[in-house]
């Protein structure tokens, strides 16, 4: 980029107007063309769709949006306040870490774990100790969260004894 | 209570450096998912518009196994994706009228874009693990919304093209793109968080992945599928599920050719008094698990050769099992004409698990699972 620039997100409007012939923005309103197209054929094709199937399925997108929006993202936050009101500083970062891995792991497991689709007569499928599984990982980034929080404060412990030594004064 | 406003979130985290980072790996990984989900859907169609290669065998497995794995591997980036964007949920629209149409739209793609990817994510993760809690048709509808979430990632990226193209070739602590409200700093970095997806993304891979790559099988405890079965292979549809119990080991069974007015009628004896071919081919089902075994049977087009069918043209193949859209598939030319396409008598030397098709089941090299028939009881060719 040549053009650097402090504020933040420039708004689509003003590049598209003030450099039409620009070769980025002929690009940019192609890519959009073709965006709009891809979808409306996407929707296109759901047209022979049972009326009451394409409302099950429209139920389904606006029901992502809202899980994610309004429940999902706010109990992030929530948990980000606890972790910065209640953890010692050694165990944030850890913690948090943690809980970015094993919560998408754990988000993507919930179909075997509640074993929705399991059917007695194919023993193939879901076949797995689906619980015991994810506890072992459960366990696994405990035991990393735990090592690595009680590594940082040996540390911090060691360097604030070497800096009490250095520079008694402070 | 009022709304939060995006001045409310200080995390330094919350960048557009973050977001276009992970982002630029959501894309490819959405790209991934799309090409080989329409690869998928036109290997399934019955009648396919263009001629699909027979080789390499193993074609189909790779596609539909990334296929998989890229929407797993999506989860963790598309959360942290959302949550880098957050702030932006509570942008207050502006106030003249013409910025409100183009803010307005660009809010509605980004609308689209999110509850597309969620859907997609959320139904294709369901379906590996054969869980439908839904009434639509799964097949039909991730498709369709496939084609919309596509086009939505597209217009995205070509309004924030600018934005990427700043964010990525600059320092990812570099402030330029950052909310004037942006000020919370320590603990986790930028840097930190980027990495800590892509270990998420690894994870979830790791745990889920062994259903289709056997490495795999013993580190993979959340996986679909151990990889176990009769005879050493997983089962999607049961005999009992099929309702052939009895049909499949009736003395009366009988598999006919047809090619327009002339038959023939063959029982298990017949067939296996043919002369027999093995091959080591994958299942490889279009839900992403996959599994190779060794087959022997007699090649299609030696039956069809005892109706006289010409080589090369579509054959129907029906199967016992009385119920569902599978029960007759259409094998087109170039398949059934190709060597490596069995009707299956026997799995690793054995007779084949009646779970497995027993007496006789549609093996082809490079096909989705569904379409590699059991229970066949009926090949026909348009004379």
């Amino acid at each position: 980029m040549t053009t650097p620039r402090r504020s933040s997100t420039p708004p689509l409007r003003s590049p598209l107007e003030q450099r039409r012939g620009d070769p980025g923005v002929r690009l940019r309103i192609v890519l959009i063309a073709c965006g709009v197209l891809a979808a409306a054929y996407g929707a296109w094709s759901l047209l022979g769709e049972d009326p009451r199937d394409l409302l099950d399925a429209a139920l389904w997108l606006a029901g992502g949006v809202v899980l994610h929006d309004f429940v999902l993202a706010p109990l992030v936050l929530v948990l980000a306040l606890a972790v910065r009101r209640w953890l010692p500083e050694a165990w944030r970062t850890p913690v948090v870490v943690a809980t970015i891995v094993l919560g998408s792991t754990t988000l993507v497991a919930i179909p075997v774990l509640g074993r929705f689709g399991a059917r007695p007569d194919n023993p193939s499928l879901l076949d797995r100790p689906y619980v015991a599984g994810w506890l072992a990982l459960l366990a696994l980034g405990l035991l990393a969260v735990a090592g690595h929080a009680l590594a940082q404060r040996r540390r911090a412990t060691r360097t604030s004894r070497r800096s009490d030594g250095a520079d008694p004064g402070r | 209570m009022r709304p939060p406003a995006p001045e409310h979130f200080t995390s330094r985290l919350r960048s557009p450096a973050v977001a276009a980072r992970v982002g630029t790996w959501l894309g490819i990984a959405f790209g991934l998912c799309f090409l080989t989900g329409v690869y998928s859907h036109v290997a399934q169609l019955p009648d396919p518009w263009i001629a699909l290669p027979t080789r390499p065998s193993w074609f189909y497995r790779v596609t539909q196994g990334l296929h998989v794995t890229a929407g797993v591997a999506s989860v963790p980036l598309l959360l942290v994706k959302l949550w880098s964007v957050y702030p932006h949920l509570f942008t207050r629209p502006p106030r003249a009228r013409r910025d409100l149409l183009l803010h307005g739209l660009e809010r509605a793609s980004i609308g689209v874009l999110v509850a597309a990817a969620v859907f997609q994510l959320v139904t294709g993760i369901a379906n590996s693990a054969q869980w439908y809690p839904w009434a639509f048709s799964f097949r039909a509808t991730h498709y369709a919304i496939g084609w919309v979430a596509i086009g939505a990632l597209v217009i995205h990226i070509a309004v924030k093209l600018p934005t990427i193209q700043q964010a990525l070739t600059s320092d990812i602590d570099d402030a330029a793109l950052d909310r004037p409200a942006m000020s919370a700093s320590g603990g986790l970095s930028r840097r930190g968080l980027v990495r800590t997806t892509w270990v998420a993304a690894g994870l979830a891979v790791l745990a889920t992945a062994g259903s289709t790559v056997p490495a795999l099988r013993r580190v993979s405890v959340l996986g679909v599928r151990s990889g176990d079965g009769p005879q050493g292979v997983p089962v999607n549809k049961s005999a009992r599920a099929a309702g052939v119990l009895e049909s499949a080991v009736s003395p009366d069974f009988r598999l006919v050719v047809a090619h327009g007015d002339l038959s023939v009628s063959l029982t298990s004896a017949d067939l296996a008094e043919m002369p027999q071919t093995t091959a080591d081919l994958p299942i490889a089902c279009v839900e992403g698990w996959s599994a190779s075994a060794t087959w022997t049977g007699v090649r299609v087009r030696a039956l069809l050769d005892l109706v006289g069918a010409p080589v090369g043209v579509p054959v129907t193949v029906t199967s016992l099992q009385e119920h569902g859209p599978y029960r007759a598939t259409i094998l087109p030319g170039n398949f059934a004409a190709d060597d490596l396409t069995l009707l299956a008598l026997r799995l690793d030397g054995e007779p084949l698990d009646i779970d497995h098709g027993f007496p006789c089941r549609l093996i082809a090299p490079n096909r989705p699972g569904v379409l590699q028939t059991k229970w066949v009881t009926r090949l026909e060719v348009s004379a």
